[in-house]
């Protein structure tokens, strides 16, 4: 069973090389604009020393851990919204791709059951790909902590001092792996409705996956003026509930004492894991793309090819 | 019980459509079974039944199995290659490798490798890289490397040109069958396996009209070349079908006495094809 997972995931690894080519590129990007707003940033050499200087001897540790938690906060959303895309396109084309290009009857000539083929599909969509994320934020965060690094030691700062002493690794790659874990529980129920969608529609997934999405809440809206639905669809797009009562940049400087709270350098201080597995919403969703998840393998099973 | 499949009252409907209608058969070990039947007969839903990919009405065992509902245990011991069920284009020859040597208990990687070093068949090659000839290779190859008791082959050699399909069957017979393992086998080109089949069945409409041993064929059904007034002797005697060959008339009869025909013009074993032919044709007149 777990042989032929892993055998299966990796088969789906070597199908869809934007698995790890979209991370790898995102990674690159970031750490090519970090790199270019270095070399930008040069240009300005006094205020460079100027900020160098002080950032070293003016500010205090919580601000420059704070600074750098920042730097780390702004950087991972990016590679959240690539693997929400990739996830998106992902999960439409894994059930559709076997049957668009004929192959589905080779692999069902196999002794792998509908289910395991299926699953293998969910759990790449659910824990590689949020993995793989993962693996792209921490590398690509070293690559802009080095970056930095060369750069001040460069212009004549300390990078031990100003940058490595400053990042708190532990507390925001294990704040960077919940958040993405958790987006993936969160948006599961659309990662098991377009499994369904990819093993049902017989053409374009994409619209077939959005489409209800967009006219059910209109005919909801127009029929019983209500939006129950779209409430629980686009729900989800808000703020999860991992969040301690939301990310408030408010929360993050002081006015009044004129400084940086102490609290909020942490990134795992804003994440509530209790509360997150304690909503209702987050196992409603669950069980909702476990319904989908059955309701594909069923059609892969059941539905004549030919 | 030597019956590999065994198949009682048999039916499978497509709303109205009778796709296999109420079919009754029993394949043993050893035997090479070739299927034959026109387009829409139902020989791909009833090789699908077989192999556990659709669902059907009736008593069907394969190798002691309910093959819809225990396809994951029959597929370890069945192999299958049809036209409709083409190795996925994107996969390298190694990958394939790997994945069936992963997930199938029957698989042996040395013995695939064995046998595509025979081929022209690049092991880091795309199979969309390959030609369709190379790709049946590749997949007989792979076919051939599982330690599997059955094999059914659904038109296998389409749009091959003739040198792949006669090494294809040539590969088959010196490869794989080995006088314990099974084979079933549909292809329209009856002629160039008629040699290799111990068994034939002949279905149309969904239904069997045919199920017999190659070696009984020469005693249950001759053909006689005539013409003129051999041709209405002949013709008394109740022929399944006649037909006009270069003005003579070419009759087949079934479950005739040789000698009967003695005189009256050539008598010949009717070949599969012409067989099938009249068996078809002289049911619908």
């Amino acid at each position: 069973m777990i042989t032929n997972q892993l055998a299966l995931i990796r088969r789906e690894v070597w199908e869809n090389r934007s698995i790890y080519v979209v991370p790898v590129l995102v990674a690159l990007i970031m750490a090519l604009v970090t790199i270019a707003g270095l070399v930008t940033a040069s240009s300005f050499d006094n205020e460079v020393r100027m900020a160098i200087l002080g950032a070293s001897n003016i500010v205090g540790d919580v601000e420059r851990q704070a600074a750098m938690t920042l730097l780390f906060a702004g950087a991972s959303p990016v590679f959240l919204l690539a693997l929400a895309i990739l996830t998106v396109f992902y999960s439409l084309d894994s059930l559709y791709a076997e049957r668009k290009d004929k192959s589905i009857l080779f692999w069902r000539s196999l002794p792998i059951t509908d289910a395991e083929t299926v699953i293998s599909k969910l759990l790449t969509a659910t824990a590689l790909l949020p993995l793989l994320t993962i693996a792209a934020i921490v590398v690509t965060h070293v690559i802009i902590l080095i970056a930095l690094s060369i750069w001040i030691v460069v212009k004549g700062g300390s990078a031990g001092h100003l940058v490595w002493g400053s990042v708190a690794f532990i507390d925001n790659w294990f704040a960077a792996t919940i958040v993405t874990f958790a987006s993936a529980l969160w948006m599961s129920p659309f990662i098991g409705w377009f499994l369904f969608v990819s093993a049902w529609t017989k053409r374009s997934p994409l619209l077939m996956a959005f489409l209800p999405l967009i006219l059910i809440p209109l005919i909801e809206a127009i029929i019983f003026r209500s939006a129950v639905f779209a409430e629980a669809v686009f729900g989800r797009g808000g703020v999860m509930p991992l969040f301690r009562g939301g990310m408030d940049m408010d929360d993050f400087f002081d006015e009044e004492r004129m400084q940086v709270n102490e609290e909020v350098i942490s990134l795992l201080a804003h994440l509530d894991i209790a509360q997150f597995l304690a909503s209702p919403s987050l196992w409603a969703g669950i069980i909702v793309c476990g319904l989908f998840t059955t309701a594909a393998i069923y059609v892969r099973r059941y539905r004549d090819e030919s | 019980m030597t019956s590999l499949v065994t198949a009682n009252s048999v039916s499978k409907h497509f709303g109205a459509v009778r796709a296999v209608d109420n079919v009754s058969f029993a394949i043993e070990k050893g035997k090479i079974m070739g299927l034959i039947g026109p387009n829409g007969a139902g020989k791909t839903t009833l090789l699908k039944a077989v192999l556990g990919l659709t669902d059907c009405d009736g008593e069907l065992s394969v190798l002691g199995l309910d093959p819809f509902r225990q396809r994951k245990e029959l597929m370890q011991n069945i192999c299958f290659i049809a036209d409709v069920a083409v190795l996925p284009r994107w996969i390298r020859v190694t990958q394939l490798l790997d994945f069936m040597e992963a997930i199938h208990p029957n698989f042996s990687r040395q013995r695939a490798e064995e046998l595509l070093s025979r081929t022209k068949v690049r092991s880091d090659a795309k199979v969309r890289e390959l030609s369709k000839g190379m790709v049946t290779q590749l997949h007989l190859s792979i076919i051939t490397a599982i330690d599997a008791r059955l094999l059914v082959l659904d038109e296998p050699t389409l749009g091959l040109d003739i040198i792949f399909r006669k090494e294809f069957y040539g590969n088959l017979l010196n490869d794989y069958f080995d006088g314990e393992r099974t084979i079933i086998i549909t292809t329209h080109q009856v002629e160039e396996i008629e040699n290799l089949l111990t068994d034939i069945m002949f279905i149309n409409d969904g239904r069997i009209i045919l199920d017999a041993t190659m070696e009984s064929v020469p005693d249950k059904y001759a053909e006689l070349m005539t013409s003129g007034e051999d041709a209405e002797t002949a013709r008394r005697l109740g022929p399944i079908f006649e037909r006009d060959v270069f003005g003579k008339k070419v009759m087949t009869f079934e479950a005739i006495d040789r000698d009967k025909l003695e005189g009256l013009g050539e008598i010949h074993t009717p070949s599969v094809a012409d067989l099938f032919v009249a068996k078809v044709k002289g049911a619908a007149a």
